[in-house]
């Protein structure tokens, strides 16, 4: 894929937070339309990676493209076209559901009746019609998770980042993350996904790296990685390429 | 270092203004009822054995300040606790941050939006004030905007700290070390004419004591160059002190 194709395209990404080296020099470039997926246990720098892409923390070293755009250079530009799901849960805790999705509109500059029909729409979206007035503390999980996505929804970004989307989610929610996700991809969106649960890389992304330590040790679709390391499935591949299964800390 | 964006600054105040939509009622009670004890302790229980101050009845020499001392603490109160509380606890920055709004902006809408709280405290206990009869000038109506730009002064003071603070816990030093020797020493209780040279000087360097004198002027009869002087103060340590700590500070907290 051409380089000016890319929605992100990463050259030598390198970030160290004193003597510590959390991303020590990655490659990587995602196109359009891609779930891309980031698979590694905690600690491998993924978090890192994506807050540079989404502009909560510097580039350390390297060169950072997104959407065309150095992030270095253009970081409020990127910003504005752009989704993200954190990994921690970050809703407004002192808004109701809708007001979540009403302020956070408010902060790309839609508002008046634009910001409400796109909050309406994007409850809707979220299968959380019914719970627009509620406190935020009274959702589950999954609700949570979902209003999380929907929010990130609200500029029509051309690129979502979602940091680990179902951690410490049940199966159901997870299934029902999924099921968003799925709804999104069929539009075409790009993603780019970090994750620790083989099964949801598997599951989600088009290609995939794997990173360990800070670096990328492969790259991939799901199953031209586990034809090229002879194993029969995603685990086998981390375990065969790192050594430590994914539960190990870095 | 980076400009904020005034537009950006503001999306961030109507966070914050809604959410105090909610709960007004709530707030404003307990900070608005704390001068008024002040109001009736002082002024009418020692200002009855305390017959004037400066030629002016004691009640009506301490009410104006206690209209500054309101928008000291509800700046003061905006900019550490809750602005706190948004920081590290909501996480609500590291949201907004992920959207077009920049550190700056974040700060200069968080210092805004503590200016406007502070605004409307003030300008209700001056409204009090003013029905209990406390106030012998018609100038007393141009007070609030002085009271915003205090509330702005006592704002970048509390953001400044809040962006250096690693936890919650040094709120204490700075309520115990800086506001309340303000509030006493502020000028609100007794004048500063007679006392030693060093003495003034020291409350010269604190906000309270500029904003004590506007609205005392305003509400006794203005002298309109001390006035002037008083606000250019403020207006001068909250540009001065907003770039140089919570601007940079934030940033560099923020986005490491």
């Amino acid at each position: 894929m051409s380089v000016d194709a890319a929605v992100v395209h990463a050259r030598g990404l390198r970030k160290a937070y004193g003597a510590i080296v959390a991303v020590d020099g990655v490659d990587f470039t995602v196109g359009r339309g891609e779930c891309f997926g980031f698979l590694g246990p905690n600690g491998a720098g993924k978090t890192t990676t994506m807050k540079m892409i989404y502009g909560l923390a510097q580039v350390g070293e390297g060169r950072l493209e997104v959407l065309g755009l150095d992030v270095a250079r253009h970081r409020r530009e990127v910003k504005a076209r752009l989704g993200v799901v954190p990994q921690d849960d970050n809703l407004d805790r002192d808004l109701t559901v809708g007001e979540n999705l009403l302020v956070h509109a408010g902060y790309f500059g839609l508002s008046g009746a634009d910001a409400r029909a796109r909050r309406d729409e994007l409850l809707e979206f979220a299968g959380l019609a019914a719970r627009g007035r509620s406190d935020v503390r009274e959702l589950s999980g999954g609700m949570r998770q979902r209003l999380l996505i929907a929010r990130a929804l609200v500029n029509r970004p051309e690129l979502i980042v979602l940091d680990e989307p179902t951690t410490g989610l049940d199966p159901a929610a997870r299934r029902g993350v999924w099921n968003v996700l799925a709804g999104l991809r069929a539009q075409g969106v790009t993603f780019l996904l970090t994750t620790h649960y083989m099964e949801e890389a598997a599951r989600l992304c088009d290609r995939l790296v794997i990173m360990d330590r800070g670096r990328i040790v492969d790259a991939g679709a799901p199953g031209e990685l586990t034809v090229r390391h002879e194993q029969p499935d995603l685990e086998g591949v981390f375990l065969h390429l790192t050594g430590h299964g994914l539960g190990a800390q870095a | 270092m980076t400009l904020p964006s005034v537009r950006d600054a503001l999306r961030v105040w109507r966070r914050n203004a809604r959410v105090f939509s909610h709960v007004w009622k709530g707030a404003l009670l307990p900070l608005f009822l704390d001068p008024l004890f002040y109001l009736v302790s002082l002024g009418f229980g020692l200002g009855t054995y305390l017959a004037s101050v400066n030629g002016i009845p004691y009640k009506e020499f301490i009410a104006p300040g206690l209209c500054a001392s309101a928008v000291m603490w509800a700046a003061s109160f905006e900019t550490t606790w809750n602005t706190f509380y948004r920081m590290a606890e909501s996480r609500q920055y590291d949201a907004i941050l992920a959207t077009p709004v920049e550190p700056e902006d974040l700060v200069l809408g968080e210092l805004l939006w503590a200016a406007t709280r502070a605004l409307v405290y003030g300008t209700v206990f001056m409204l009090v004030v003013c029905a209990l009869g406390l106030v012998s000038s018609w100038w007393v109506i141009a007070l609030p905007p002085f009271l915003m730009l205090g509330g702005a002064c006592f704002a970048a003071c509390g953001l400044a700290y809040t962006s250096l603070i690693p936890k919650m816990d040094y709120y204490t030093f700075y309520f115990t070390l800086f506001v309340t020797p303000m509030f006493v020493f502020g000028g609100i209780f007794y004048p500063y004419d007679r006392l030693p040279d060093w003495a003034q000087a020291a409350a010269w360097l604190t906000p309270l004591y500029h904003l004590v004198n506007i609205a005392r002027d305003l509400a006794t009869g203005p002298e309109a160059a001390a006035v002037a002087a008083n606000a250019a103060w403020l207006l001068a340590v909250t540009v001065v002190l907003f770039f140089a700590v919570p601007a940079r500070a934030m940033r560099r907290r923020l986005v490491a």
